[in-house]
């Protein structure tokens, strides 16, 4: 085990996964001598070579171009190999969008199924460096309404690590969405992880905490508020609560989500993402339609405010802060 | 560029086999046997015909997505019959009557599907051109991208001319001007004469030709595919005339002089090579119908047959297997 950050477990998924298939290549900006701006592609073009200029490459830094690396690796992927596309900011996907949405999501359907087309964009999203309103948003839901894309969110550094390489893995195109907020959180992560030990991407809820009055499904930044919200909740009511990080949007494991539920019969769910139209709205209509009235209590939403991300520290005001999911909880539980 | 005798026959049954398929996809959509938003190719038949021909003297695999009214170009890639049998929406079509006409897609064949907003199509093709340069394929396989005057104004045209030159890719891209996108001429469109001046912007050759006259086009694309083999990216941009409205029942007079109808004559792709097979002695009027003949019965039969093909199932439609790879078996 070695401690790191998020970034740095980001970083060696990608050299394991670079190491272990020579068809994956990198698509994105600044991806070459400076290793990416969130330096998780440090070394990766001195070691794999430069794409452009280089028969074999694997390594393509590009120009400021969201929508013509995006599909340019949308084709690359068609031809066989498998890209991993990083944009730098998740809101920058606005550029990339027909590429995600039109071409790589589609790609399968319309090809009988007989050609998959694999490739990982990955989003890093979300508050935490006061950016404003096109670098901080939480992009998730915007992507979960087309059909053929999977969406994997994970936390924490090991989950990073290994859920990226279960994307980049994966034959289908996957949205892997890490929240910049997290980046410089520590964790002890192994020093090795065996092919054989890196996670599908379905079934890959994790139950962060056992508790028998209440469960709450919340994901990134706002299930690291969630943590500390339910200790005090817990500390104040005597209730238990029991929290799970689904990890993966798209399959989503709602097996593991109905299983809790029917112990608890109280769900509250928590996500930066705007609330309206957001993944958690989702995840209320299944739990609702597969419990329905086993549920002790109507289920509770806390997410981002529906408005604009505004400049600075100011953008703890519409993201879930600990004493709204305090509250969220305790209404969940009918206290 | 001189072509022989052979070559110049077989361009004018590429040309007659067009003809056909556009009057006959103008009259099944008209009896609404065609759904969704089909522009038939009447009138620009010199161009995909010209590319077929440049595939076919040249002998190279050419990757290629379809685009606005390149109905033909998509049907010699992966079959007339099995493109009518898609646009009919049949099982027997090739793509089993469920993806339509440009989204087809054929992988090993070379079809790359096209976008529906048409303008990220270029930007896919560079990423197959780029694949092909480093599998080490430009020996006998080039990207041709195919283009409308309309889906060239689209931003990541843009970006994929650029993306192309830095990566010295071997694709050549092909811009079909027929003067309007829907209702929108191209000196609306564009500053200058020419929309491969494009091209000068990213330091890349272009050359403009007559899109009626398919010995010019095939010679253009020749070239362009020499330069792309050499991995020198260029453009053609090939000139031609909107015979029909944007699609079927588009009032086209509110917009646009018609005039250009009475003199189709001095345009017609075919009555163009007709003239030149007849001026060379190549062939006479007896000929010419009876290539005309043999390409409406391979229409036509081609039709027939698909028509009488089955639909393709609600089951088949809802098949989360052909959505992703993994055996969902259901929604996920």
């Amino acid at each position: 085990m070695s401690e790191m950050i998020l970034l740095r477990a980001h970083a060696l998924a990608l050299y394991e996964e670079m190491a272990r298939d020579d068809k994956i290549i990198c698509v994105g900006e600044d991806i070459g001598p400076y290793g990416g701006i969130w330096k998780t592609f440090s070394g990766l073009q001195q070691m794999y070579g430069d794409g452009q200029t280089t028969i074999g490459g694997r390594v393509l830094q590009m120009p400021m171009e969201e929508a013509g690396y995006s599909l340019f690796a949308c084709g690359a992927a068609m031809m066989g190999y498998r890209p991993v596309v990083e944009i730098m900011y998740a809101d920058f996907s606005t550029l990339a969008f027909e590429a995600i949405v039109d071409v790589a999501a589609k790609f399968r359907y319309n090809a009988q199924g007989k050609n998959s087309l694999p490739i990982t964009f990955i989003l890093p999203q979300g508050v935490g460096a006061g950016s404003g309103a096109h670098h901080s948003q939480s992009v998730e839901s915007w992507y979960a309404n087309v059909p053929g894309l999977k969406i994997v969110a994970p936390s924490t550094p090991s989950d990073v690590r290994a859920f990226l390489r279960a994307s980049i893995r994966d034959d289908d195109p996957v949205l892997f969405i890490w929240h910049r907020g997290l980046m410089m959180g520590k964790e002890d992560v192994p020093d090795t992880l065996a092919p054989e030990d890196v996670p599908a991407l379905t079934n890959a809820a994790k139950i962060v905490k056992e508790g028998n009055d209440l469960t709450v499904v919340a994901y990134q930044r706002s299930l690291a508020v969630a943590q500390v919200a339910a200790q005090e909740v817990e500390a104040e009511t005597g209730k238990t609560i029991e929290i799970i990080d689904p990890r993966v949007l798209i399959p989503f494991d709602k097996e593991a989500m109905f299983k809790s539920l029917r112990k608890t019969g109280r769900l509250l769910v928590s996500h930066d993402a705007p609330e309206r139209g957001g993944f958690g709205s989702q995840i209320i209509t299944w739990a609702v339609e597969e419990l329905g009235t086993e549920l002790k209590n109507n289920p509770v939403s806390v997410c981002g405010k529906n408005i604009v991300i505004p400049f600075n520290k100011l953008e703890d005001y519409v993201v879930p802060n600990k004493d709204e999911l305090k509250a969220g909880m305790k209404k969940a539980l009918g206290l | 560029m001189d072509f022989t005798k052979q070559q110049m026959l077989d361009m004018y049954s590429e040309l007659a086999r067009s003809r056909v398929l556009g009057e006959l996809m103008k009259e099944y959509i008209a009896s609404g046997k065609i759904s969704g938003a089909i522009h038939p190719c009447l009138g620009q038949e010199a161009i995909t015909s010209g590319i077929i021909s440049a595939a076919k003297i040249t002998g190279l695999n050419i990757y290629n997505t379809g685009t606005h009214r390149g109905q033909t170009l998509m049907a010699y890639k992966v079959g007339f019959s099995p493109f009518i049998g898609e646009i009919l929406g049949r099982t027997s079509g090739a793509n089993d009557g469920i993806s339509g006409e440009y989204h087809l897609t054929d992988i090993e064949k070379g079809l790359i599907p096209a976008t529906g907003g048409l303008g990220g199509t270029w930007g896919i093709l560079d990423g197959v051109a780029w694949a092909i340069k480093q599998q080490g394929r430009t020996n006998d396989t080039v990207v041709l991208a195919p283009y409308g005057d309309g889906a060239a104004s689209e931003g990541p045209t843009f970006e994929a001319l650029n993306i192309a030159m830095l990566y010295k890719l071997p694709i050549l891209f092909f811009i079909e001007n027929n003067g309007w996108a829907m209702s929108t001429p191209v000196s609306k469109q564009w500053p200058t004469d020419n929309l491969a001046d494009r091209a000068k912007g990213f330091g890349m050759q272009a050359v403009t030709v007559d899109g009626n006259d398919i010995c010019a086009v095939t010679e253009a694309v020749i070239n362009g595919f020499k330069l792309a083999q050499e991995c020198i990216p260029n453009m053609v941009e090939v000139k031609t005339t909107r015979w029909e409205a944007h699609f079927l029942g588009d009032p086209q007079e509110m917009y646009r002089d018609t005039s250009y109808l009475q003199h189709l004559d001095e345009i017609d792709p075919l009555l163009i090579h007709e003239k030149k097979l007849k001026d060379l002695g190549y062939a006479d009027d007896e000929y010419i119908k009876e290539i005309k003949a043999e390409m409406a019965k391979e229409i036509e039969d081609a039709f027939d047959y698909n028509l009488k093909q089955p639909l393709p199932t609600r089951e088949s439609v809802l098949d989360y297997n052909r959505l992703y790879s993994n055996n969902a078996g259901g929604e996920i």
